[in-house]
């Protein structure tokens, strides 16, 4: 743990790092206003009884406050991941750290750790927070019958978490200057979710949807949480395509990650 | 007891691509635990860096087998590495963060505890001249202070053996001055086992106890250069006033052989513990008075370029055989 113990003290020294960080908690206190109005139905005595059943802590509750902190990790991930990787091969750091006992994976992973520990933070962490204060409010009852909202959280917040660091780091690997390994990183969401788009429409299919990894990631977050899930490809589907995705990250990782460039 | 090379080569073939980089060398460097030196010579292309970097564990052997400190380049790498510390040539380090954290987390990955880290890296930083910017991050450092620091990290969590890629790159004379001396103290005072890997030959003579020429991927030649200079047939060019006749009949009387090339001058090759005083007390017997005497030995310089075929054989090979013949 000593590399994200170090990289961890670095990383919140970065002053626009903290503040999209603390941002980022708004949404997830207003969900836990919203929480703590459902629960208590007689502050709701005015409101119009159709709006007052509409407004459930359930499946589609937890999909919205997922989509709208999934965008903030984006941010952050775009903002702060690269400046993990991104110097030390500006620097030509990486064969000091190799020339050490410290394998490439295990550099790799204490960096994944760190982002994704520091995207827990305004992702699943918030996230079982409000399940826990639903349960709370709510009882054990509603624990008993939507235990599987939480789960729901955990893992489907993991997978973007995933997602997400790799693409940082598989960005800043290969540009090796943080601000452009930032915008890659977004350029990579926004272009596949093009690419997958145009296909859909030239060719008039659904499958096209696959190839963008926040379409295939929130087809998986419905069936977790048991939400409609949007027309195209199914859940099974999207995780072959998300582990594709991965696949591809960690070769482009695996070839970049080195501590000599070999010129062949 | 058995003695454990510092680097063990055997057969080692690496190929970088289709093109094979280094073929088949084999030999056994340094002695573990005696504080000596190792110097890497040779020109651009021979392959010093690849030995290098297979050493670490950088690039895998095609063929063959590379040990360092006795443990196997590719199997106990881990372990080997916890006792290795490495000054890359090009510049290595992460500049958003300060020399003493820096080393402190550099320690840390090596296995000392936070504190013993901490402690070793203050240490470090002092002990190369480094202590009153501890404070400054790297990337504020000039390129001889980013050099030591670089030094320092290799050192920082007292490894047996300290590999040194061109340590004096870039350097001004004084601060090659202070690395040489800091190299020199490490295996001197800390019995540290080094390998330095530069193209200077100064360097590599200055501070190394063995020397390695490679070209073209193979290692030319393998000298022990503390030998060298004890036993190396130093000659003399020695210019005397005086009838000097007999002087090459008296020249076995020190067990030196010697050659006149007219006007009083003379090669004379000495053998190995004959200092050059002698000649003073042999010209002295024989009434010459000595106008010119010049002592010397055949550089790193000349053996380097005897290695890479630019010389047929170095001055004292050439006076000794001069000798023989006369």
């Amino acid at each position: 743990m000593v590399l994200p113990r170090y990289a961890w003290r670095r990383l919140y020294q970065q002053r626009l790092v903290l503040l999209l960080t603390m941002a980022a908690f708004i949404w997830p206190l207003l969900c836990g206003g919203f929480v703590y109005l459902t629960n208590h139905v007689e502050l709701l005595q005015g409101l119009d009884k159709g709006f007052r059943e509409f407004i459930q802590v359930d499946g589609r509750f937890f999909s919205i406050f997922m989509y709208v902190q999934a965008g903030c990790a984006v941010f952050l991930a775009a903002m702060a991941g690269p400046g993990l990787v991104a110097p030390d091969l500006a620097n030509n750091a990486l064969p000091l750290y190799f020339s050490r006992p410290l394998t490439r994976w295990s550099y790799a992973l204490a960096r994944l750790t760190v982002i994704v520990g520091m995207l827990s933070v305004i992702t699943w962490i918030p996230g079982l927070l409000l399940f826990a204060l639903q349960v709370g409010l709510a009882g054990g009852w509603w624990f008993l019958a939507n235990w599987t909202l939480g789960a729901g959280v955990l893992v489907g917040f993991f997978l973007w978490l995933l997602i997400l660091g790799l693409v940082a780091m598989a960005s800043s690997a290969y540009v090796k200057w943080r601000v452009v390994a930032g915008a890659v990183s977004l350029a990579f969401f926004f272009i596949l979710a093009g690419i997958s788009e145009m296909i859909n429409q030239v060719f008039r299919v659904k499958w096209g949807h696959v190839l963008d990894p926040a379409w295939s990631v929130n087809r998986v977050w419905c069936t977790l949480l048991g939400v409609e899930p949007p027309d195209g490809p199914g859940a099974l589907a999207s995780m072959v395509a998300l582990a594709g995705f991965v696949a591809l990250l960690v070769l482009v990782i695996e070839r970049k990650l080195r501590p000599v460039e070999v010129v062949r | 007891m058995q003695t454990i090379p510092v680097v063990e080569l055997e057969n080692l073939k690496v190929t970088l691509g289709r093109r094979e980089i280094l073929h088949g060398i084999t030999c056994r460097l340094g002695v573990s635990g005696t504080g000596k030196a190792v110097g890497l010579l040779g020109p651009n292309g021979a392959g010093k860096s690849t030995l290098i970097l297979t050493l670490l564990g950088f690039l895998r052997p095609s063929a063959g087998r590379a040990r360092i400190l006795g443990m196997d380049c590719g199997r106990n790498m881990g372990e080997a590495r916890s006792k290795i510390g490495y000054m890359p040539e090009n510049d290595s380090f992460v500049g958003e963060m300060t020399a003493v954290n820096f080393l402190r987390q550099m320690a840390e990955l090596s296995g000392l505890p936070p504190e013993a880290a901490l402690e070793k890296a203050h240490e470090v930083l002092f002990h190369v001249g480094l202590g009153e910017a501890r404070y400054r991050e790297l990337r504020t450092y000039s390129l001889g202070m980013k050099q030591m620091a670089k030094l320092a990290q290799a050192i920082v969590h007292g490894p047996e053996l300290v590999v040194l890629d061109e340590p004096t790159n870039g350097l001004d004379p004084a601060a090659r001055r202070r690395m040489l001396k800091l190299v020199t103290d490490m295996k001197e005072e800390q019995g540290m086992n080094v390998l330095v890997c530069s193209h200077l030959l100064r360097d590599i003579e200055q501070v190394c106890d063995e020397a390695v020429i490679m070209k073209d991927g193979l290692i030319v030649h393998h000298c022990n250069l503390e030998e060298e200079r004890r036993s190396n047939r130093s000659f003399v060019e020695l210019e005397v006033t005086g009838d000097d006749r007999s002087l090459r009949m008296a020249l076995p009387e020190i067990g030196a052989e010697g050659v006149s090339e007219g006007g009083g001058r003379w090669r004379i090759v000495l053998p190995a513990g004959v200092e050059v005083e002698a000649i003073w007390g042999l010209a002295a017997r024989q009434n010459l008075l000595v106008r010119k005497l010049t002592h010397r030995r055949d550089t790193l310089e000349e053996i380097f370029l005897k290695a890479m075929g630019h010389l047929e054989r170095t001055p004292g090979e050439g006076a000794a055989l001069e000798a023989g013949s006369a």
